[in-house]
């Protein structure tokens, strides 16, 4: 039992983090229907830009660059919205113009890295990387405690946003029906530009929380892929708190998973519970869910 | 001979590249070229049904560990290996196939990522995550141990043109047709006979062998070590998209132009400047790929089609010279005459023979609701043989979904459908089709990326007739289109859509035929026009059901009608007494116009 409990701590806590990474992708496609392939490459490119604010001489805590972080990527996303993206929304032909487009920007991004900063591992190791607090048995690691408690702040301010804002009724509106939304006076096109601008700066803050805890390469990104994906599709696709469930449950799967099976082949149980999804519940665990919210 | 002449073309091209070029590095961007080639059409196979897959270094990675495996362990002959590999991909493609094939769109790709990255964990966990290919120079052929470079470029050559081949001749006969349509409109598709599930099965196993086999020419020629991170790796699906996007999406002929475009271009680049800049090849796929999305998404080749075709247009013929030219004849576009589909695929399904004391069709306690809202309940008619049935009711009264259970587009909750006797509720849309079920669709439904003819040769590729192209023109010519059966389906007017939908669902020569609100949009010449149309066209056994608003229309034309409100039947029988049934203006009108009527 003890056992037990010692990997599903962790996996709460990392679930958290993945259900932040999550709730970026889900935002986005709930909105425009795209699924950003690359998604996770603007995760690693947040967690290069934690790294380069901590290690080069700046020396900013990666939790205290976070604001910093969600401004930056906010206009980064609302730039590549506005660049690329735009132009291959709506239109059912677009499918595969998305599917390549977000592949290519991903690989862009991975291959630019590489030319800058090499392939080698970096870390972002602060002072208290490697403190922790024993709760009984159970040993509870300082950053992802850390990384834990931002998630749900954030998740909490996005709530706050989605619900109160103007803009960010606007994004619901566009999410349940856009069509309708036009008719309503919603300018559909900065709506889909805000919401992309959000869903990447949420993602880009999961990796600043990550960033404690796993080294980064430009390829870190593939591995976080398929994860944020099974959170997405678990909660439903398109729906943003979906999203932040299947996230936590998705840590929690891949973390007990280590009880009967080796951590090298934790991914293969997250991969075939995708699957099981896919085939059984396409709409995700809660039925049917076809709005963002 | 317009389809061999790009053959000769392409193995003059590389006999006289292998022939000339002499340094190491060139052979090996000729050989890369061909093996990138080689994978990008067997990855295009599954893109002329539309799907996308982004799992296929599943099957590169069986294929290259299968021969690995076999050739180390009792010195198994590469191409023996290659073999195994190809059935071990098809059999993998059936069984990952079967389940995932329900799911459509973007659910397809996502499910497709998954595959590779657990078979990679799981090799590079439980088995080896790297195998040396075992060096067997006593035989060069037996081993594939050749020892001129340029050997291996003739046998991924002979390869490569073996696929295209098979790509070819996909493309020719109704498995072309059947990718094309379930592209196009996958519930069309359905609706027409054309057995989804399998084509896309067959079109993924075929795809899958390939890519096997392209493993291990890869493995050979190159590599020489397999790799669990390199051959199961995302890196080969990223060249294969690249070059059959570049090239031309689901099209034979794409990834060929595709490869040779990007492959040497990316292999040069890195060459000259990999050292300074590392990811210089991946770069060269990425922009291609972003560029390709903005700018041209359909591939170089189409956008050359019609680049052309542009060309030839100018300068732009002024009204009044608008004769044809011969210029304009060079630039309208070459009548395509669809192939000859007469290949003996399987014999024509015997119908149900239709007992004489049965009628064709019973309707018996159908029930449906959509979570809360009861849609349907305890419908409950019959139809006999040649007899011709109305069914009306206002907006939502459950009609269109009627038609939709009968057609097994949507399961009922309850009750049955008997076709001359026979519950089919368990059978699925194309099976009933086979039947002699056939309908038209309240929104005009059609394959757009055809011509009107071809739109009609997939009902009758559907309905397995002997000749579906003749059958088709003949039916077109019996509806008027006959004139526009090569031109675009975009260029027809509603009246003429209703037709070409007419002529699909007749070309079967259906035992019972739904019509569903096929009035709507005609005016009143066009509307009269419509049913002495399908009074010549219907054989005297076929019965038919109308779904119809007009029903002044509708009650000169059938014998009995079905009025339904709110899910039930609320009167049936001639089409005077239905009309004057007071349920049934109240149902249309409300019951304040009942009793100011009364009051009258």
């Amino acid at each position: 039992m003890v056992e037990f409990l010692q990997f599903l701590v962790p996996g709460i806590l990392i679930g958290g983090v993945y259900a932040l990474l999550a709730s970026g992708l889900g935002l986005i496609f709930g909105v425009m229907r795209v699924v950003n392939f690359a998604q996770a490459d603007f995760m690693m490119l947040a967690m290069y830009l934690s790294w380069a604010l901590f290690a080069g001489g700046v020396g900013l805590d990666p939790f205290l660059a976070v604001p910093a972080v969600f401004v930056l990527f906010l206009v980064l996303g609302m730039a590549v919205h506005w660049l690329f993206i735009r132009f291959v929304i709506g239109k059912r032909e677009n499918h595969d113009a998305q599917v390549i487009l977000t592949i290519g920007l991903g690989l862009i991004f991975q291959n630019l890295i590489l030319i800058r900063y090499s392939s080698e591992p970096r870390v972002v190791a602060p002072s208290y990387a490697n403190a922790g607090d024993f709760i009984g048995d159970i040993f509870i690691s300082r950053v992802r405690l850390y990384a834990f408690l931002l998630s749900v702040l954030v998740a909490a301010l996005l709530f706050l946003f989605l619900n109160r804002s103007r803009t960010g009724r606007a994004i619901r509106a566009a999410s349940e029906n856009w069509e309708a939304a036009t008719y309503m006076g919603i300018d559909i096109d900065r709506t889909n530009r805000i919401a992309f601008g959000v869903g990447v700066a949420l993602t880009a803050v999961g990796g600043s929380a990550l960033v404690t805890f796993q080294s980064i390469t430009p390829f870190v990104g593939f591995r976080f892929v398929v994860v944020m994906f099974a959170a997405v599709v678990l909660g439903g696709l398109g729906s943003v708190s979906g999203a932040f469930v299947g996230g936590v449950l998705i840590g929690i799967i891949q973390s007990v998973s280590q009880v009967w099976t080796s951590a090298a082949v934790k991914n293969v149980w997250v991969f075939a519970l995708f699957l099981l999804i896919l085939y059984v519940r396409p709409n995700g665990l809660f039925g049917k869910v076809q709005r963002a919210i | 001979m317009r389809r061999v002449v790009p053959f000769i073309v392409l193995i003059a091209v590389v006999a006289v590249l292998n022939g000339w070029l002499d340094q190491r590095f060139y052979v090996r961007v000729l050989t890369l070229s061909v093996v990138w080639a080689l994978a990008g059409v067997a990855w295009n196979l599954m893109a002329k049904a539309g799907q996308i897959s982004l799992g296929h270094s599943a099957f590169v990675g069986i294929g290259a560990y299968g021969f690995t495996i076999l050739l180390r362990g009792g010195g198994t002959s590469p191409w023996t290996g290659m073999a195994v590999g190809m059935g071990v991909a098809a059999a993998v493609a059936l069984v990952i196939g079967l389940p995932t094939f329900r799911l459509r769109g973007f659910y397809f790709t996502l499910a497709t990522i998954s595959f590779p990255l657990i078979l990679e964990l799981l090799v590079s966990h439980y088995g080896d995550p790297e195998l040396t290919v075992p060096f067997h120079p006593e035989s060069e052929w037996r081993f594939m141990e050749f020892s001129d470079s340029h050997t291996y470029v003739w046998v991924g050559l002979g390869m490569l043109v073996v696929a295209l081949a098979i790509s070819e001749l996909i493309d020719v006969t109704s498995f072309g047709f059947a990718l094309r349509a379930i592209r196009d409109n996958e519930v069309l598709a359905r609706a027409v006979g054309i057995r989804t599930v399998a084509w896309k099965s067959a079109a993924f196993m075929i795809s899958a062998a390939l890519s096997a086999a392209m493993a291990v020419l890869w493995v050979k020629a190159v590599l020489r070590v397999t790799v669990a991170e390199e051959v199961f790796g995302i890196t080969v699906v990223i060249v294969m998209l690249s070059v059959a996007f570049v090239g031309g999406v689901g099209q034979t002929w794409g990834p060929v132009v595709g490869a040779a475009f990007l492959i040497p271009l990316a292999m040069f680049l890195d060459d000259s400047i990999g050292e300074s800049v590392p990811g210089a090849q991946e770069l060269v796929y990425a922009a291609a790929l972003v560029l390709v999305a903005l700018l041209i998404p359909r591939g170089i080749l189409p956008a050359m089609e019609k680049g052309c075709r542009r060309l030839a247009m100018w300068p732009r013929p002024s009204l009044e010279q608008a004769g044809p030219s011969l210029l304009g004849r060079l630039a309208a576009p070459p009548p395509r005459p669809s192939p000859l589909l007469r290949m003996p695929r399987r014999s024509p399904r015997s119908r149900l023979p239709q007992p004489s004391d049965t009628p064709v069709l019973e309707v018996d306690g159908v029930a449906k609701s959509f979570g809360a809202n009861l849609v349907l309940s305890d419908v409950a008619f019959s139809v006999d043989a040649g007899r011709r049935v109305g069914i009306i009711g206002p907006n939502g009264a459950g009609k269109t979904t009627l038609f939709n259970i009968m057609t097994a587009h949507l399961q009922a909750d309850a009750g049955r459908i008997l076709y001359k006797g026979v519950q089919v509720d368990r059978m699925r849309a194309p099976r009933r089709y086979e039947l002699g079920m056939s309908r038209t669709f309240q929104v005009p439904q059609g394959f757009h990326l055809m011509s009107p003819l071809d739109n009609v040769v997939v009902a009758a590729i559907g309905a397995v007739m002997p000749d579906p192209v003749a059958a088709s023109m003949a039916m077109l010519e019996r509806v008027g289109l006959a004139e526009k059966a090569l031109g675009e389906l975009s260029a027809l007017t509603t009246a003429e859509i209703k037709s070409l939908e007419l002529a699909r669902a007749m070309v079967s020569d259906p035992d019972l035929l739904l019509l569903d609100e096929p009035l709507a949009g005609l005016n009143e010449t066009e509307r009269i026009r419509f049913f002495a149309t399908v009074d010549e066209l219907v054989a005297p056994h076929t019965a038919i059901v109308v779904i119809e608003h007009s029903v002044r229309s509708l009650i000169q034309y059938v014998e009995s009608v079905v009025a339904l409100d709110e899910g039930r039947v609320i009167a049936h029988g001639p089409p005077e007494d239905v009309v004057s049934n007071p349920r049934v203006i109240e149902a249309y009108l409300g019951s304040r116009w009942m009793e100011r009527a009364r009051d009258r």
